[in-house]
């Protein structure tokens, strides 16, 4: 907590201080020569972002347009070679653009050389992979080219020669040899070289594991930095700070921007603030109708809303966007899913994976797709492999524990939510999870703890004291079952929604039978007449009622005084 | 942009969402040191005759090399030419041959290649190890694609170049292809080299690739063996464990690596990667096992109940009971629904085993699980249940011939089966139950036959004898054994073998720690050295409660603290009659007898005594029985009884000086002389003589025992009575020695304030 307090703090430092987005046509400016620059190196990705962000931008007066970059004599000199290596570089042809590019002596031609040398050995170590000798050695593809890349930008580095894309490609090559902290120094000196190519950030970003380390690193002063803090906050898990990030950006003049509005919507998607991210996302869809990414996260939202007309909708849409993406797989896979077609739905997760074997989402989905379909041990292999993906991925976690309670394993799977737990240590579900599993090795004081702890960190789906109550009603503590239902009564009916498992009833049952036993007339036959409200219950609020009348009828022979030991329950203020 | 880089890691084997490691049945496939290998089996076939001396020495290479890790050239060449320096050079010529050839050599090598299916007399028939070997490589090698086959060209070349370009220079007639290098490349090679060594200094670059599946297999079955029956041979835990990360890391779906690696972990006793290592195996076995059936006898159910059963026995072997229990009774449920009554025989056993570990009587338990256990069959289970039924049947006081009978019984099964485990495990109780009776002899000769039995296992990689725990209560028992004769030499021999064997941080090396600790304090106390052994009693209660407190007392009473002494002894008492430790109940009366001794309650030690006699005889306890018989003669002696004393003396004296320790047989002899001199005084003259004849001799003897001990205040009371004897007997030389040797010694034992033993 103190960690996440001077985070904040920092944070709002560095909006005071630093966020000056006044001149918002210098900022075009920058951005669309930055764009230009990356196009003539074939950095298509960064091409993309930079330009989705100067999209959202005023246009610019043709006087105020920036003039095109000035030739030096080198280029000029390169130029022919250049556009020639080009060419067969955008056809993907990258050992031919390298060796035409080898003789050339200016900045960017040299970048494009060795930029076509690095894709030429990635492109072999991916055709490769799949003609391996054997199963053992696919781990051992690698990129034969990346040595020899190192070894040459080493050396042109300590000599100071590289420019800031270089030194990005020279930042690409270390991480990709595992050399990670080199790896970390190279981009942040490419970040402070050229700050305006978001790729170099995005590497940084994947670097980055804590806070820690981000605050540790000096990165150069720019606009874009607030950029990296967001994205860097959202995948820290740090919502709410990148949240208020996100809106500060907004709040400056990026308000079209689709990034921003997507990585808000994914923020929302995290912290489970459903309406929220639904709302954002079909804004998203309304600007740019033929989006792909993060319809994943879409779906998922949709998913757990159970809209199935408009979940349809947008996997027909996707399929006819381009249907070999993984997010439109995923989409679809959620579709089935949510019709209890499960066996389909586990198809096009596989689809997914073939794929990006990497896409984390996809090996959890297809676990629970298995789950569904009563298949435990495949349910077993995917969320296993969504772990060997990411450690730190707590619905596997929490798949397992599931996989292993259903085959009625309680003390195995106590070890796997254990895991979930630790990895989201203020989720309820994970408690609940523990606190049930618990309850059914009969370690009722762990699971006591579990469900008290469960309610203290905010219960999502109000099970937990609903359990609690129950647990002390089986260990004959009516006064702390009692209290629980009491709490539960009030929180469910100050949560103001329906739920459909809400067992109201129940709890007025146990509490009407509770100030009958302690001779709280008044408070018993108020829950009495609360019962009759549900179709459950109203039986047995009748019988109570009678009982209550008979007994205060008796007592009005007999005058005594009851002993009050609970807070007599306050239903005044609340409707059902 | 993540996309561009990020491989596109395609797996072939994955069908249905599963990957199956196997689906194609490659378990091995040709890779340049298989060539080489390929090689050396072509010489040997095909060439001209190799002395008789050196083919055998290459057969004995044969399955090492085919099994082992692959080697680089140099490895392999050297390991050849120490057996056949002619053959290691035809192998390397022929490697030659096709390294600096073109690809059709290598095609024509394996076109060439004896095939096994026709060579009907040769060795490489087809179903001989080395025929086997060649029909794997043959077909792995059909079945490679094109690009593939040059591949493995390519990679001969870098495997046959790098054994020469690693010495010095580059040799330009054999280094690298023979395009013409221009001025950029070779500036290339040399950063490159440069690099490569900057690369190779680092640590965590493992220099050995990948293993084949068979590989691997033999390495994790070598590794397991060695885990499980000699530790010492094993890799150290940190290196075994970067050989599996690295396993691991080219093949995930490995399953029986995270098993090794959890019995690895459990070496350090590191809970938590152990946990982690098991349960992953048992998640991937699930999968394995998952085909067709789902929950039956074969399926995976099978292995979820086995996965619960182990993780009982992780939290046992960490002592975390309560945990344990639970895990254990979900496996007996799950196994209950399932109707898998071989699982639950082993849930049985590991039941009593947890309610033994947690001190409560599981006798009817056992005793349950034997009879189901003979009942389905599981001669290993039966057996393992006798013995442990035998452990508390001898503490219990059953009588010696029933725990025998039971122990033959088991030999026979053993035998039948051939469990060699468990025929170590029955010698070392024997000769425990033999020691605990007191029976040197026939203790030290079980511990022997243990000692130098062959071992039985199948597949024996040159272990005679391991560490397993058998072994240490065996050697532990050889080195108090020898103690107690005096054999301090042999003692510290027994200890030294026993540090090598288990080394201070494997599960059993708390058994010879105790003995080591027990011995030396045995010794401090015999010499009168009370402060040396008073920081030992703080030791031995960190490995054993009991016996520290038991230590602490005989400590307290030899410094003349009696109250304290007493006091412990009490709480002592009351302990072991709760837990039932016979043993050390009696030896607690026997030092209570000698505290009522101190304060000369002759009359009060006495009841206590017959008690204890009563208790050792019950149990058949002979070495205690002896003891407390020397006890009450004393306790007679003091009471001017000596006759009785004398009567009660012979008793006892047949067993101990057969069977009892050096100590025991001074500290009789002395009795005996005592007794006799007591006895002497109401006879008449002639009588006194030979009485008294009689008592020398035994002080003679006494005085032999105990110098051989060099136990000195006992050897200083034996010379002053030798010395009055002599002097009563009007022998004046022998008379005028003792005293001397008396009077030396005393000057020498100049420390008052302690207790001078009195028995």
């Amino acid at each position: 907590r103190n960690a996440s307090c001077s985070v904040v703090q920092a944070a709002t430092l560095w909006i005071n201080s630093e966020l000056e987005f006044g001149d918002l046509v210098q900022i075009k400016k920058q951005l669309i020569s930055v764009i230009s620059l990356c196009k003539e190196r074939g950095l298509v990705h960064s091409v993309k972002w930079a330009s989705e962000l100067a999209f959202a931008l005023d246009p610019l007066p043709k006087n105020e347009l920036p003039p095109s970059a000035t030739f030096t004599e080198e280029d000029a000199q390169d130029m022919d070679a250049l556009g020639l290596a080009k060419s067969y570089f955008d056809l993907k042809e990258y050992d031919r653009a390298a060796y035409f590019l080898r003789g050339c002596r200016s900045q960017k031609a040299y970048f494009l050389y060795m930029y076509s040398r690095y894709l030429s050995g990635e492109k072999k170590k991916d055709d490769e992979t799949v003609d391996s000798l054997g199963p053992l050695e696919k781990g051992q593809v690698r990129n034969e080219a990346l040595r020899e890349l190192r070894v040459e930008l080493s050396k042109k580095h300590s000599a100071g020669e590289l420019d800031g894309f270089t030194l990005y490609l020279y930042g690409v090559v270390l991480r990709k040899l595992d050399l990670l902290k080199e790896a970390v120094d190279v981009f942040v000196e490419a970040t402070h070289a050229l700050p305006l190519h978001w790729g170099a950030w995005l590497e940084l970003c994947n670097l980055i594991t804590n806070i820690d380390m981000l605050k540790s690193l000096s990165l150069p002063d720019c606009w874009i930095r607030d950029f990296f803090i967001a994205h860097m906050y959202t995948e820290l898990q740090m919502i709410k700070e990148a949240l208020q990030k996100y809106q500060s950006l907004i709040e400056s003049g990026f308000s079209k921007s689709t990034y921003i509005v997507s990585q808000i919507a994914v923020a929302y998607h995290n912290i489970r603030d459903i309406d929220q991210a639904l709302a954002l996302f079909n804004e998203l869809r309304e600007q740019d109708p033929f989006r792909i990414e993060n319809m994943d996260t879409f779906s998922n939202l949709l998913y757990v809303r159970s809209m199935k007309p408009e979940l349809s909708y947008l996997a027909h849409n996707l399929v006819g966007i381009d249907k070999y993406r993984v997010e439109t797989c995923c989409v679809i896979g959620n579709y089935y899913s949510l019709r209890s077609q499960h066996e389909k739905a586990a198809l096009y997760f596989q689809r997914a994976l073939k794929l990006n074997p990497r896409c984390l989402g996809a090996w959890t989905l297809m676990g629970h797709e298995y789950m569904e379909m009563k298949n435990t041990s495949a349910a077993i292999q995917a969320y296993r492999h969504a772990i060997e993906v990411n450690k730190r991925d707590y619905r596997a976690w929490y798949g397992l524990g599931q996989t292993y309670e259903i085959l009625k394993m309680p003390f195995y799977c106590l070890y796997y939510y254990r895991k979930a737990h630790q990895l989201r240590p203020n989720d309820s579900r994970m408690l609940v999870a523990l606190g049930e599993s618990y309850e059914k090795l009969s370690q009722h004081v762990e699971a006591k703890k579990c469900y008290w702890r469960a309610y203290t960190v905010g219960d999502v789906e109000r099970m937990a004291l609903l359990k609690l109550a129950k647990l002390h009603e089986q260990l004959n503590e009516s006064d702390d079952a009692a209290q629980c239902y009491i709490i539960y009564i009030q929180d469910i009916f100050s949560c103001g929604e329906q739920l459909e498992h809400a067992e109201v009833s129940t709890a007025l049952r146990y509490l009407g039978q509770y100030y009958f036993k302690n001779k709280l007339y008044e408070e018993a036959s108020l829950c009495a007449q609360r019962c009759c409200d549900y179709n459950d219950a109203r039986e047995e609020g009748k019988a109570l009622l009678r009982q209550i009348s008979q007994v205060r009828d008796h007592m009005e022979a007999s005058n005594t005084t009851p002993v009050r030991r609970v807070s007599p329950l306050d239903l005044s203020s609340f409707s059902p | 942009m993540a996309s561009v880089h990020e491989s596109l890691y395609f797996n072939p084997m994955m069908t249905n969402g599963v990957v199956h490691a196997n689906v194609f049945g490659i378990k091995d496939w040709v890779t340049p040191y298989k060539i080489s290998v390929l090689a050396l089996l072509y010489e040997m076939t095909t060439s001209k005759p190799i002395a008789l001396q050196e083919r055998r020495r290459l057969n004995k290479l044969i399955l090492p090399l085919q099994q082992g890790p692959d080697l680089t050239l140099d490895q392999f060449l050297k390991t050849v030419e120490e057996c056949c320096p002619q053959t290691a050079y035809a192998v390397k010529l022929r490697l030659h041959e096709m390294a600096d050839g073109e690809l059709k050599d290598m095609e024509y090598f394996f076109a060439t290649l004896p095939t096994p299916f026709s060579a009907i007399d040769s060795e490489a028939y087809k179903t001989s190890v080395v025929g086997l070997f060649m029909r794997h490589m043959l077909l792995a090698y059909n079945k490679l694609s094109f690009s593939q086959v040059y591949k493995l060209y390519k990679a001969l070349q870098q495997y046959y170049h790098s054994h020469y370009s690693q010495p010095g220079d580059v040799q330009v007639g054999l280094a690298a292809d023979d395009s013409d290098m221009d001025l950029t490349s070779t500036e290339d090679n040399v950063g490159e080299r440069m690099e490569k060594e900057e690369l190779d200094t680092r640590p965590e670059v493992v220099d050995r690739g990948p293993l084949s599946q068979k590989q691997a297999e033999y390495f994790l079955a070598r590794q397991a063996y060695l885990l499980k029956n000699d530790e010492n041979k094993a890799l150290k835990p940190s290196a075994l464990q970067d050989e599996l990360n690295n396993m691991l890391k080219f093949n995930p779906d490995f399953a029986e690596a995270h098993y090794l690696s959890y019995l690895n972990s459990m070496r350090v006793q590191d809970i938590f990667i152990s946990t982690h290592s098991l349960l992953h195996y048992f998640d991937r076995l699930i999968l394995s096992g998952s085909e067709g059936k789902s929950n039956g006898d074969e399926g995976y159910g099978r292995s979820l109940r086995y996965a619960a059963l182990n993780l009982a026995a992780l939290h046992c072997r960490f002592g975390h009971y309560q945990q344990a229990d639970l895990a254990l009774q979900e496996a007996i449920r799950i196994a209950q629904e399932s109707n898998d009554h071989v699982c639950l025989q082993h849930c049985l056993s590991w039941l009593y085993t947890l309610e033994q570990m947690k001190g409560s009587d599981s006798s009817v338990l056992t005793e349950d699980s034997v009879k189901m256990a003979a009942h389905f069959c599981l001669p290993y289970l039966v057996s393992l249940g006798i013995q442990s039924l035998v452990q508390q049947g001898a503490v219990q006081g059953k009588t010696a011939h029933e725990l025998m009978d039971a122990l033959k019984d088991t030999d026979i099964l053993h035998w039948k089966h051939s469990l060699s485990e468990l025929i170590d495990i029955s010698l070392a109780q024997t000769t425990s139950i033999w020691r605990m009776y007191g029976k040197s002899t026939m203790a030290q000769q079980q511990a022997q036959l243990l000692l130098n039995m062959n071992s039985l296992e199948q597949v024996n990689f040159g272990v005679q004898q391991n560490n397993t725990e058998a072994f240490a209560v065996a050697l532990c028992h050889l080195a108090e054994l020898h103690a107690e004769q005096g054999l301090y030499g042999a003692v510290s021999e027994v200890l030294k073998h026993l540090k090598e064997q288990f080394p201070p941080h494997t599960q059993h090396a708390k058994l010879w720690m105790l003995c080591d600790l027990k011995i030396q304090f045995d010794r401090a106390m015999n010499d009168g050295k009370y402060h040396l052994a008073e920081p030992h009693v703080t030791a031995i209660a960190a490995l054993n409660k009991t016996e520290g407190l038991y230590r602490k007392a005989q400590v307290l009473k030899a410094l003349n603290r009696t109250t304290e002494a007493y006091s412990i002894l009490q709480r002592l008492q009351l302990y072991c009659e709760k837990t039932k430790y016979t043993e050390m109940i009696i030896r607690v009366m026997l030092v209570t007898a000698e505290l009522h001794w101190e304060s000369s309650g002759f009359a009060t030690a006495l009841p206590l005594l017959l008690q204890a006699l009563a208790l050792a005889r019950q149990h058949h306890l002979q070495a205690l029985a002896s003891e407390t018989i020397l006890h009450l003669a004393f306790t007679q002696l003091m009471l001017g009884v000596p006759e009785q004393a004398l009567g009660v003396l012979h008793e006892a004296m047949e067993p101990i000086l057969a069977h009892g320790a050096v100590m025991d047989k001074g500290r009789a002899l002395l009795l005996a002389a005592r007794c006799q001199m007591a006895m002497a005084g109401t006879r008449s003259n002639g009588q006194r003589h030979a009485a008294l004849g009689l008592a020398v001799q035994s002080l003679g003897e006494a005085a032999a025992y105990f110098s051989m001990l060099d136990c000195k205040e006992r050897l200083r009371d034996v010379h002053y009575l030798q010395a009055r004897l002599h002097h009563t007997l009007g022998q004046t030389p022998q008379r005028n020695k003792c005293a001397m040797l008396f009077r030396l010694l005393d000057q020498e034992l100049q420390a008052p304030g302690a207790a001078v033993p009195l028995l």
